[in-house]
């Protein structure tokens, strides 16, 4: 599985869940069915599972129909959802949902430079 | 056709505080774009700043231009700004005669376009916000200095942008009855009167000709004490055929600004729509590799100078003297030697710059309404979430954020349509501007110009169908 370089963990100093996240394949093209995983952490390291996630694909530029996906818990904090992406360019995904016990989780995770499939 | 006579519109329209009515709309949008985009979500596609401005005010714009006239500047609150400063600041001084004429608007305007690339402000609300503060600051700040419409004659880009499109308007104001005009002793329309200004853009009605400069304020139709003043429907684009002198304009054929101003709206819509395609990114990349450079300012600026400049040059250059060489009957006035030759290319480049902007206008429709209808309901949502952000509650509902509009590839023979239109414009101007009252029988000299359009269509249709590619780079490689 590859990881795009924004595969580093993003910690939100307003929130307790950590969310790593890839793109299979990667990088990614448009058009090309993909698979958007993402990895939630607790404060102690500890798999967060049991939340309700949804995944919102936005592109930088505004008036673009978003795509969305509903992610699948796949085990040991691991959420994945098909996906593909419509344009090339700049992409921004946004993830949201409700955890397991209450509160609300709201990540963004920037897709910089999505390549159309024909490119080099 | 007087829309002034219509029914509902014509009440409307003459009614004395249609303009400041419709300032008070577009300022409260103002207001709310600068509020969402200061303080809102800084994500382009939920923020009002950068919803309204990039899909809504753009497409609309150019469309209201296209469909009826110069509704924009009608409505451009930032003169309601300027007007509310004037209460307190007169101003004293005349714009600097050096300084009259559209190159400063030229320039602008190129500069907004360039910064729009650079910056990528379509994914910036904030800084979308501060662009438009600051632009309301630039306009009181020169209007409150300087009497009359300077800033919209002089400076605003926005406007001179308007000016050309309006060129190809399907309505103008004009002189209902010249005997009228003939016997008036107030010339209230231009001068104004105590409860009325007239023209600030120094347009005098009997003498005006054409949409160039007008911000369709309707002062003089309510100046005007005989209730001479029409806004008629007419050919869109004739005007730029019109080689008759025009109030506060003098004759087109000896405006190189306002020529080279043309040529800029022409060629900036295709490097506005290529700039967000795939092979704009590959033109960069390659740019930068050759200049061995990672930063796009240099990049970009060479792209600018190409696509504004070289290109135009090159092209028209080669238009004008096959043009020339084509004429039997050219016989260019002035001095021998190379100044004649100079005058009449010059003239020759002038003369048929004007036929370019119908095309031009096209290839914008095309670009803006693009954007327009595909993200048409998008500004529901927004301004749903919007209400959230400012209420907290959900006063106009919850978001529904399926609301997007038309999809894209359903879009692409409707631009087809435009531009298609446009060159057809086009080339209906430079058959009448070769021949004057026969455009039926065009002379020879026409056919480098009727190349130059085809070119021109070509590349826009080679451009709407090439895979959007929309980046925010701001580094190369």
């Amino acid at each position: 599985m590859g990881c795009s370089s924004g595969c580093a963990r993003n910690a939100d100093p307003s929130d307790t869940i950590s969310v790593t996240w890839a793109l299979d394949p990667s990088p990614p093209v448009t058009g090309a069915p993909m698979v958007a995983r993402l990895t939630l952490r607790d404060e102690q390291q500890r798999p967060v599972s049991g939340a309700r996630l949804r995944l919102e694909g936005l592109m930088s530029h505004p008036g673009m129909a978003p795509v969305t996906a509903d992610l699948a818990e796949r085990g040991d904090g691991t959420y994945e959802a098909p996906f593909q992406f419509t344009m090339a360019g700049d992409w921004i995904l946004l993830v949201t949902g409700d955890l397991q016990g209450g509160g609300k989780l709201r990540k963004q995770i920037e897709i910089p430079g999505v390549r159309p499939a024909s490119s080099p | 056709l007087n829309i002034l006579q219509l029914p509902l519109a014509g009440p409307f329209l003459r009614w004395r505080h249609v303009r400041t009515a419709l300032q008070l709309v577009l300022l409260i949008v103002a207001a709310a774009v600068v509020l969402h985009g200061l303080f809102g979500p800084q994500l382009a596609p939920r923020n009002l700043a950068t919803v309204l401005t990039s899909i809504h005010w753009r497409g609309l714009l150019i469309v209201a231009l296209a469909a009826a006239g110069n509704l924009f500047c009608t409505a451009c609150p930032m003169v309601l700004a300027r007007d509310a400063g004037r209460r307190v600041f007169h101003p004293a001084l005349r714009w600097p005669r050096r300084l009259r004429g559209k190159w400063i608007g030229i320039a602008l305007l190129v500069t907004v376009l360039f910064s729009y690339e650079l910056f990528d402000l379509w994914s910036l609300p904030r800084a979308t916000a501060w662009l438009v503060l600051g632009y309301f600051g630039l306009a009181i700040v020169v209007d409150v200095i300087f009497s009359g419409a300077t800033f919209c004659k002089h400076i605003c880009p926005i406007g001179q942008f308007n000016f050309v499109a309006s060129m190809m308007s399907p309505t103008e104001l004009r002189v209902v009855n010249m005997d009228t005009c003939r016997s008036c002793r107030t010339v209230d329309c231009i001068k104004g009167h105590h409860t009325q200004r007239g023209c600030e853009l120094g347009l005098f009605l009997p003498l005006k000709s054409g949409n160039l400069d007008c911000t369709l304020c309707l002062d003089c139709v309510h100046a005007c004490p005989h209730d001479n003043i029409a806004l008629e429907t007419r050919t869109p684009g004739a005007e730029l055929t019109d080689p008759g002198r025009r109030s506060g304009i003098g004759r087109l054929s000896q405006r190189i600004d306002i020529a080279a101003l043309a040529v800029v709206f022409t060629f900036a819509s295709l490097l506005n729509a290529f700039a967000m395609t795939s092979p704009a990114y590959a033109v960069e990349q390659r740019i930068a590799a050759i200049l061995g450079v990672r930063s796009e300012a240099p990049v970009l600026a060479l792209v600018f100078v190409i696509g504004l400049v070289i290109l135009p040059g090159l092209l028209l250059g080669a238009a004008t003297i096959a043009s020339n060489a084509l004429d039997r009957t050219h016989t260019p006035a002035g001095p021998k030697g190379p100044a004649r030759l100079a005058s009449s290319l010059r003239a020759t480049v002038v003369r048929y710059a004007y036929a370019l902007v119908p095309v031009g206008l096209g290839v914008w429709i095309a670009h803006y309404g693009f954007h327009l209808l595909t993200g048409i309901m998008t500004a529901g949502p927004v301004a749903q979430s919007a209400a959230i952000d400012a209420f907290g509650r959900a006063a106009l509902g919850e978001p529904s954020w399926s609301w997007v509009g038309m999809q894209p590839g359903s879009v692409f023979p409707i631009q087809l349509g435009f531009v298609l239109l446009g060159a057809a414009g086009s080339v209906a101007l430079v058959r009448s501007i070769s021949r004057p009252g026969d455009a039926s029988k065009p002379s020879l000299a026409s056919a480098p110009w009727l190349v130059l359009v085809a070119i021109l269509a070509a590349t826009a249709v080679w451009i709407l169908a090439q895979p959007m590619d929309m980046r925010a780079v701001t580094v190369l490689g």
